[in-house]
């Protein structure tokens, strides 16, 4: 499903969260948001997920306007938004049955796409019996079951250890390669966007313009990122962290 | 789980004592005064005996308990559904609110003599009178739950694609379950309150509030403190028992 965004503009009142927001985001491609917190792209991941809409300009998908949340086009929270009342089967097959799918099969996918990220066994417990870790794979699960066109990514690792986190990353890209749906991921990490995205958007402080459009390509990837060093310097630099000076930045001035 | 077998011991242990405290001062009242003002602690159960003993005990148990399962049961119901599609209801949710506290405070006794009048002698007035008793606690509970509901859990229903009537039931409905439990446990003690004294003062056909009414006036103290055990040791069960059997079984999850 192909993404176009025409001049979108969004504000709350008197507070411009984005400006003239222009990109055309390809069918299968991968797209990462890169910028400092706040600034507004979880505005417009939750523009394409059909949850908010745009003060002015246009979102079509494959051509149609987006107006309502729709299955193709899922959603992954950071944390916390699988329903702590089921268990993690009930939670991945609720996404069939809300398709109105019966309950036998959906169960049945449930397990199957449990036991694709891993958590075969686990499929009784309730999430906060499991580690946040295996939460947000049953959240992958649940997002992926459905088969959407559009996977959109809001910090969806942004809770986890770091350790936890790539072993995460490592599952996420292979489900990709395996589905092969759009997706637009919201992240905070620079790595996590150069390690998964085809292209990298950095974009500035509220309101939230693109500094700098990074195409990767679709290209095979390891987390050993040392390749990438240079446009990780690169991004680094543009969201405002030091990478030639040694001594704290909190020396410069730089108010704490 | 351990730890909650382990509270559920002491405050059985507690209640024994509670129970023995009691005894022993209604015992100590009996001692002071006249047998034919305060009875003995014996003398009281062993005319409970002979009230086991008797159908017309029995058919006043009877038809209160069906008085209290039909007001509360209703209220209980009518209660989840007007506080889950008012709170959900941004344009009533306020006016309803504020509707319930102001009809909530007038004690439900004071509804009997317009309903008694409106519906006639019978079993309805006080069915009707126990169900106001009961309704405004779950409403309220189960409004004020439903408006604060996670955001994340409403969002994650929408770009799954639920539908309104599922949003409420897989999604509003667990959630508010604690506080609806909450809201019911004290709508219990309402309705128990209402149900008696209605009895007492409506006084149609057999029933323990009628019982105890009538002990009162034929001066059979014996017959009054009988009365009164048998609404407490109820109450008591219904609450601890059979409420926080539901309430265990309901909230499994959050047991585990």
């Amino acid at each position: 499903m192909e993404l176009q965004f025409r001049q979108v503009t969004k504000s709350f009142g008197d507070l411009s969260v984005i400006k003239q927001f222009d990109t055309l985001i390809e069918t299968g491609e991968i797209v990462a948001l890169v910028g400092p917190s706040g600034c507004g792209k979880s505005t417009l991941l939750h523009m394409v997920a059909g949850l908010q809409s745009a003060s002015t300009g246009t979102l079509t998908a494959d051509g149609k306007p987006v107006s309502k949340p729709s299955p193709e086009r899922t959603l992954v929270f950071q944390e916390h938004a699988l329903y702590p009342w089921m268990t993690l089967i009930e939670n991945v097959a609720l996404a069939l049955e809300f398709q109105d799918q019966p309950k036998q099969t959906a169960q049945e996918e449930a397990r199957k796409w449990l036991a694709r990220v891993k958590l075969s066994g686990f499929e009784e417990y309730y999430p906060h019996q499991v580690s946040g870790g295996m939460r947000q794979r049953c959240a992958l699960a649940r997002a992926f079951i459905a088969r959407p066109q559009v996977l959109l990514l809001d910090e969806p690792f942004g809770a986890l250890d770091a350790l936890t986190r790539m072993t995460l990353q490592s599952v996420l890209k292979d489900l990709i390669e395996a589905e092969r749906p759009t997706v637009v991921l919201v992240t905070h990490d620079v790595d996590e966007a150069l390690y998964l995205a085809d292209r990298v958007l950095v974009f500035s402080n509220r309101p939230a313009t693109v500094l700098k459009e990074i195409t990767l390509g679709h290209i095979p990837k390891t987390h050993d990122l040392s390749a990438f060093a240079d446009i990780r310097r690169d991004v680094l630099n543009l969201l405002g962290i030091d990478t030639e000076t040694t001594s704290p930045s909190v020396e410069k001035g730089e108010t704490v | 789980m351990s730890t909650n077998q382990s509270t559920g011991v002491a405050s059985k242990r507690a209640y024994l004592v509670a129970i023995a405290v009691i005894l022993f001062f209604w015992q100590v009242a009996a001692w002071f005064l006249p047998d034919f003002l305060m009875p003995d602690v014996p003398a009281a159960f062993v005319r409970l005996w002979e009230e086991f003993n008797s159908p017309t005990f029995w058919e006043g148990l009877g038809n209160s308990m069906t008085r209290l399962g039909a007001g509360y049961g209703s209220a209980i119901l009518l209660g989840t559904v007007v506080g889950l599609v008012g709170g959900t209801l941004d344009a009533v949710r306020s006016t309803l609110k504020a509707a319930i506290i102001i009809l909530q405070s007038i004690p439900s006794i004071a509804w009997v003599p317009l309903f008694l009048i409106l519906m006639g002698f019978g079993n309805l007035p006080i069915i009707v009178v126990v169900a106001i008793g009961a309704f405004f606690p779950t409403a309220l509970s189960v409004m004020n739950a439903t408006e604060s509901v996670e955001k994340v859990h409403i969002s994650a229903a929408r770009v799954m694609g639920a539908s309104r009537l599922q949003m409420l039931k897989r999604v509003y409905f667990p959630a508010v379950t604690p506080e609806l439990i909450t809201g019911a446990q004290l709508a219990f003690g309402n309705a128990w309150r209402a149900l008696i004294s209605a009895e007492m003062i409506v006084g149609f056909s057999a029933g323990l509030g009628k019982s105890l009414a009538y002990s009162g006036e034929i001066a059979d103290m014996t017959g009054v403190m009988t009365n009164i055990l048998v609404i407490a040791v109820l109450a008591a069960v219904i609450d601890q028992v059979i409420l926080e059997r539901i309430k265990h079984r309901l909230l499994r999850y959050q047991y585990l």
